[in-house]
């Protein structure tokens, strides 16, 4: 009955299929430089995972993900840098290039890898809760809300550029070897890092999409269609949108830890205006009502960057420009609702009542 | 015995304008209120102020024994209040279910809700109110494509899907057919026996049909109070909100 993109079962197949195939990667790609660039496609996937939550679902537009993101690969970089430093050399040789002769206070706790790495993904995610917190509380939201977090992307852009010795400034972090855990090396050109992003890139959809049909997700998108009326229905509307939009960080703060364990660098750039922009490009271009949609959003963009963009060198800002302009203007629910539109000319039609929406009409809630 | 919702002297300006005006009104458990009035009276602003969704300048409102003045809407709403709102408010976007299982909202906290996937009691709950509203064709209908006496029904499906003890109904026929407000009448008559309601309504034809007690408001304040027959033999009512309405 009905349009089978919107069977629960057949979306969960789906899923399934899509991530088999991700795990087939690894047996036939020999080149560990390609499987290194298509694990990072993977911390991309589970970015753009994140937007579709907070946006598609809850409706709530953020430009600042690279917050959680920078500050998730900021505190992941600082632990791996403390592997290398030992108790003759305790202090980061940046830190020495700026003439600071101990290690500052913000420093010390990375010297546990554990703690370190358990700090890079709360601290994010503390942040988005206070912070988001304080503006849904306020009822900030809308475009009010995504220029709060422009705003405070920029801030915070500008104190790590700032604060230098504490920070490395615009060089960023490069710790010089790879992620040591528990007694094991990771490799970040080896099959076992792919496997590291993979299962959190697995973790954070099936977490994600479980949310979107718990009696939570209904709310959410209630609150979407009309967070006046829901507010009338006894739900606290600032606690669903606070809630959404930590899920959402928490899921960026562990793709930044990600991120730094197979680049091994972090900077400034990571909190750049433009890189949070494009992961809502991304979730615009694959669908943002769409989970699935979204990953595969930022896998189109991320892999022709790469492939066409050395080709057309400035002319590919041109060319996603426009491709952006096109998809916003004639899908406006992105790639995936093709799909949806496609589905629906095979679903069996239950009577005039039941016909489906024609292109332009804004459809049901996509999962 | 105290009503379940008391209104004390109640007052709400915005700037200069005295729009609610020391107004005090007392509604019993189990009856069926209507508040009548001229427009521009003050009816949906008092049920604004009920809710919560405006702060009252001045005075208290008490419901249930409890002092709910200036509390939050949805803290209002758990205490046991729902709203039908004058233009209807569904979710648009969502399908009819979907608004009727949103609307049930016995657990409201984001937590909790992140691990329900089943909500128990919901489906007989939903079977019943679906059928009550005459809306068991349209459950997977999104709701925003619904006709306007349908959405009219959908809403107040959603207020009784809140089990609330106190309905509050700002023009619930607006649009309706001849039929569609029958249908009404027998179902707020229903309602009555387990649950109080308040119903802002123009149409004295229906007022006449269901209330049991008559609120009238004019300029913000309270004009009288009683039943049908003696608000219709009030002569100030008759001068600036019957009388004009007749000569209309």
């Amino acid at each position: 009955m009905g349009n089978l993109y919107h069977n629960k079962t057949a979306q969960w197949l789906v899923y399934a299929a899509f991530f088999a195939g991700l795990a087939v990667i690894p047996m036939t790609v020999d080149d560990s430089f390609l499987l290194n660039q298509l694990a990072t496609y993977g911390v991309y996937g589970m970015l753009a995972l994140s937007i579709s939550l907070c946006w598609g679902f809850g409706g709530i537009l953020n430009l600042g993900q690279g917050i959680a993101f920078g500050l998730g690969a900021y505190g992941m970089a600082m632990t791996m840098q403390m592997q290398t430093q030992d108790e003759s050399n305790p202090i980061p040789p940046f830190m020495l290039n700026n003439s600071l002769d101990h290690l500052p206070m913000l420093w010390q706790p990375f010297q546990n890898t554990y703690i370190g790495m358990i700090l890079a993904v709360a601290a994010p995610t503390l942040f988005c809760a206070v912070f988001g917190g304080i503006m849904f509380r306020a009822r900030v939201s809308g475009p009010f809300f995504a220029i709060m977090t422009l705003a405070m992307l920029s801030a915070f852009y500008t104190i790590i550029i700032d604060r230098q010795p504490y920070t490395g400034g615009v060089n960023g972090l490069t710790p010089p070897s790879s992620l040591q855990f528990a007694g094991f090396e990771v490799d970040p050109y080896s099959p076992t890092a792919y496997w590291v992003v993979f299962s959190f890139l697995l973790g954070a959809t099936v977490l994600a999409k479980l949310i979107t049909q718990s009696s939570f997700g209904l709310v959410t998108q209630a609150i979407r269609d009309d967070s006046e009326r829901v507010r009338f229905l006894g739900y606290s509307v600032a606690g669903y949108e606070t809630v959404i939009y930590t899920v959402s960080g928490l899921i960026a703060a562990v793709a930044g830890c990600c991120w730094v364990m197979l680049v091994q660098y972090v900077s400034p750039a990571q909190l750049d205006v433009g890189f949070s922009l494009s992961m809502v490009i991304w979730a615009a271009i694959g669908g943002r009502y769409s989970l699935l949609g979204s990953i595969i959003g930022a896998f189109i963009i991320q892999g022709a960057q790469s492939y066409l963009g050395d080709a057309f060198l400035a002319t590919w800002l041109l060319i996603l420009g426009g491709f952006f302009i096109v998809v916003v203007r004639f899908l406006p629910n992105g790639l995936a609702s093709l799909v949806e539109s496609g589905l629906g000319l095979f679903a069996t039609k239950r009577g005039p009542a039941s016909a489906e929406p024609n292109g332009d009409a804004k459809p049901i809630p996509a999962e | 015995m105290p009503g379940l919702l008391e209104i004390h002297n109640l007052s709400k300006s915005f700037d200069t304008t005295k729009v609610i005006n020391d107004f005090s009104m007392e509604v019993t458990e189990g009856t069926l209120c209507c508040l009548v009035g001229p427009n521009g009276a003050g009816k949906t602003t008092t049920m604004d102020l009920i809710t919560g969704r405006i702060k009252p300048t001045s005075g208290k409102i008490v419901f249930a024994n409890e002092d709910i003045t200036a509390k939050h809407e949805h803290i209002i709403a758990r205490s046991g209040i729902g709203r039908k709102f004058q233009v209807p408010a569904v979710l648009r976007d969502m399908t009819v279910r979907q608004n009727l299982e949103v609307a049930y909202s016995r657990q409201t906290n984001p937590f909790w809700n992140l691990f329900k996937f089943r909500v128990a009691g919901l489906k007989q709950k939903l079977d019943e109110i679906a059928t009550l509203a005459g809306l068991t064709g349209r459950l997977n209908d999104r709701a925003g494509i619904l006709s306007h006496g349908e959405t009219q029904w959908l809403e107040i499906g959603m207020v009784l899907m809140q089990e609330p003890r106190l309905l509050l109904m700002d023009e619930p026929i607006a649009g309706m057919t001849e039929g569609e407000i029958e249908k009404t009448v027998r179902i707020f008559r229903d309602l009555r026996k387990t649950a109080t309601l308040v119903v802002v309504e123009h149409d004295m034809g229906f007022v006449r049909e269901i209330a049991d007690e008559v609120v009238v408001m004019h300029m913000g304040s309270l004009l009288a109070q009683g039943t049908i027959q003696q608000i219709e033999g009030n002569a100030r009512v008759r001068e600036v909100y019957l009388g004009e309405q007749e000569a209309a």
